[in-house]
């Protein structure tokens, strides 16, 4: 079934509300102040914006308005690549959506976060050289890391990376992402990181490393995924060992307006086969 | 009157205190539930009993400074009340852990020299938080760790040295039987150097003779190209597609060789199976050439495995084959058709 067809149906003022209600179970304004959410938090308001923000009713509008700031005021904070790009890309989404008033605000926000920005970075001085840690307490840190964050430090020196190689890692990202599905056969000696990027490309789990979004069927939600499963307790507790369905940046906002846009990016496909219908609709 | 007097007098009403020596030589002491909290301290205490007085002092490891030893005990002062609520503890926890990078690796490294686990699990996370999310240059940036990986390696899984006896004697027939190809073929060359034009079974020998050594370069400076462009794209995804692309043709023999008594990580051998069997492959995409060779190779190969007590059929001359092999030798095959569709 078709999200939005049911909404036809019904007077308009109830599709409104149902909209701006869907919007704050979304709860994209708290990700906006967790540093690795952060991207992903904007990247859903750009793509929101960009696919209808006329249309939204008025209070939504409000709603993704006051996010809009609140993403360019916390900016300075995250001191990350990812998070500037997408700041800039909300930007331009709000320079070409918004009506004057509030986009002079909001563009007022960002050139504030801007220069708050340079000036953190410029203020950052050449200390001495960190305490290097020992080993195993570097293996420790990178046991509560999420899969990219990993693969991230795996890239940063010969001591981190060898860090990275231990074993032990990779068996708990396996069974976090594949114990469900998958059974292997286990000998001494298995290279835990070889079985675990063995998966990987064979369920083509690219989502892995782009999506802090899931989707929770015990709770019937879309949530902002803590280390693949649901944040709530009682949805963990049934669920298992099953991880979310994760989500892409482009299925939440279909999900949230009920259109079906597709994302830019190339490996769509796979995005199209599962479609919109494998999330059921908010009735 | 000393400390140590007055307790001897009132036990119950005076503290009792244990004297801590830091790096530096700086003697302090601290109130003695706070700083058994440690189990470092504990043990000295209670095996050495040490730091009763001034002179006999607990010495602390190296990385604890003062500095962090305040701040530890600080922790320990809190924390080893008992009737603190979860909840009180858990605020100042995050209360605590507000504080910058440098502190933070200090202080993980101080809790974890005194053994004080529950700290050490704090700041971790906290450091872990701090990491997540980031790009390889950002966490540079911020731990001031230098830049000491070549392209290669940030795109390759590490090399482990191999040792299992059963690798090195495979390699060592490898390389036997390439050196045997090799005068073999540096034999007949030498008659066709002359006929550069000829499409003749010779000519094609002497082809893979001269490729020998440009096989393994050009697919080796294939690999690089590609790890260059790749990694300007910087996405851990591409990469792991990149390494399987160019790991596919080493998936069978990866496979193979995994069981072989569960090595892991084959990159040294792989890299020379690899060439070898791009050799193998190059030279054997013709059939006219010398087949006894090839069957020869063939057999010994198989006679080889099977010693190693494995079924296991290595096949040369065919575009990778789906590898069936039983492990255990019962028939159980790994995860059914996961690798074989994949070469599908």
């Amino acid at each position: 079934m078709k999200p939005g067809i049911d909404d036809q149906s019904k007077p308009q003022t109830m599709i409104q509300e149902k909209y701006t209600k869907r919007y704050q179970n979304l709860k994209v304004a708290e990700a906006l102040s967790n540093n690795h959410l952060y991207p992903f938090a904007c990247n859903e308001l750009s793509s929101i914006i960009d696919l209808g923000y006329s249309q939204l009713p008025k209070d939504l509008k409000a709603f993704i308005f006051r996010d809009c700031l609140s993403a360019f005021r916390l900016l300075p904070e995250m001191n990350t690549s990812a998070a500037v790009s997408a700041a800039n890309l909300l930007v331009k989404s709000v320079e070409s959506a918004f009506p004057k008033q509030k986009k002079n605000l909001a563009i007022v926000e960002f050139k504030q976060a801007k220069v708050a920005l340079k000036r953190r970075t410029k203020s950052h001085d050449e200390h001495i050289d960190l305490p290097s840690l020992p080993q195993d307490i570097f293996v420790h840190i990178f046991s509560f890391l999420d899969l990219y964050s990993l693969l991230s430090s795996s890239q940063v020196s010969r001591s981190w990376n060898q860090a990275t190689s231990e074993g032990s890692l990779w068996r708990s990202l396996f069974d976090l992402h594949f114990s469900h599905k998958v059974l292997i056969h286990i000998y001494p000696g298995i290279d835990w990181r070889e079985a675990f990027k063995n998966e990987y490309i064979l369920y083509k789990s690219s989502k892995m490393l782009r999506s802090g979004r899931g989707y929770c069927s015990y709770c019937d939600s879309v949530v902002w995924h803590d280390n693949l499963r649901c944040p709530k307790k009682q949805c963990r507790l049934k669920s298992g060992k099953k991880p979310l369905d994760l989500m892409l940046t482009h299925e939440v906002v279909n999900y949230l307006l009920g259109t079906t846009s597709s994302s830019d990016e190339s490996d769509s496909e796979d995005e199209a086969v599962r479609g919109l219908w494998a999330y059921p609709t908010l009735q | 009157m000393s400390e140590s007097d007055m307790a001897i007098i009132k036990p119950e009403m005076m503290k009792s205190y244990i004297w801590l020596e830091t790096s530096d030589g700086s003697i302090q002491q601290v109130e003695q539930e706070v700083a058994m909290f440690c189990p470092f301290i504990c043990h000295q205490v209670l095996q050495k009993g040490a730091g009763s007085s001034k002179n006999n002092a607990i010495s602390l490891p190296q990385k604890v400074n003062p500095a962090m030893l305040s701040l530890i005990f600080d922790y320990c002062r809190f924390h080893q009340l008992p009737g603190r609520s979860n909840k009180e503890r858990k605020v100042y926890d995050e209360k605590f852990m507000r504080m910058d990078t440098k502190r933070l690796c200090e202080l993980t490294s101080a809790a974890d020299s005194l053994q004080l686990k529950p700290l050490v699990d704090l700041t971790s996370r906290a450091l872990a938080r701090i990491i997540e999310g980031k790009t390889p240059e950002e966490i540079r940036e911020i731990f001031h760790l230098p830049d000491d990986l070549t392209e290669e390696e940030k795109l390759e899984p590490l090399k482990n040295t191999m040792d299992d006896p059963r690798i090195r004697l495979l390699n060592r027939l490898y390389a036997k039987k390439r050196k045997e190809l090799k005068e073999r073929e540096k034999l007949k060359s030498i008659e066709v150097e002359e006929h550069v034009d000829e499409r003749s079974v010779d000519d094609l020998l002497s082809f893979i003779n001269g490729r020998d050594h440009k096989v393994v370069n050009t697919s080796k400076s294939k690999k690089k190209n590609k790890k260059r462009k790749e990694h300007k794209n910087g996405t851990c995804k591409v990469s792991n597609k990149d390494s399987h692309n160019l790991h596919s043709k080493q998936r069978s023999v990866d496979e193979t060789s995994s069981s072989l008594g569960g090595v892991s990580n084959l990159h040294n051998i792989e890299d020379d199976i690899f060439s070898r069997k791009a050799e193998f492959e190059d030279g054997y995409i013709d059939d006219e050439i010398d087949p006894a060779l090839k069957e020869m190779l063939d057999r010994e190969v198989e006679d080889f495995a099977r010693r190693l007590n494995s079924s296991w059929v290595l096949s040369v001359g065919q575009e990778r084959q789906p590898v069936h092999f039983s492990i255990n030798g019962n028939g159980d095959t790994r995860r059914l058709t996961g690798p074989a569709a994949r070469h599908k």
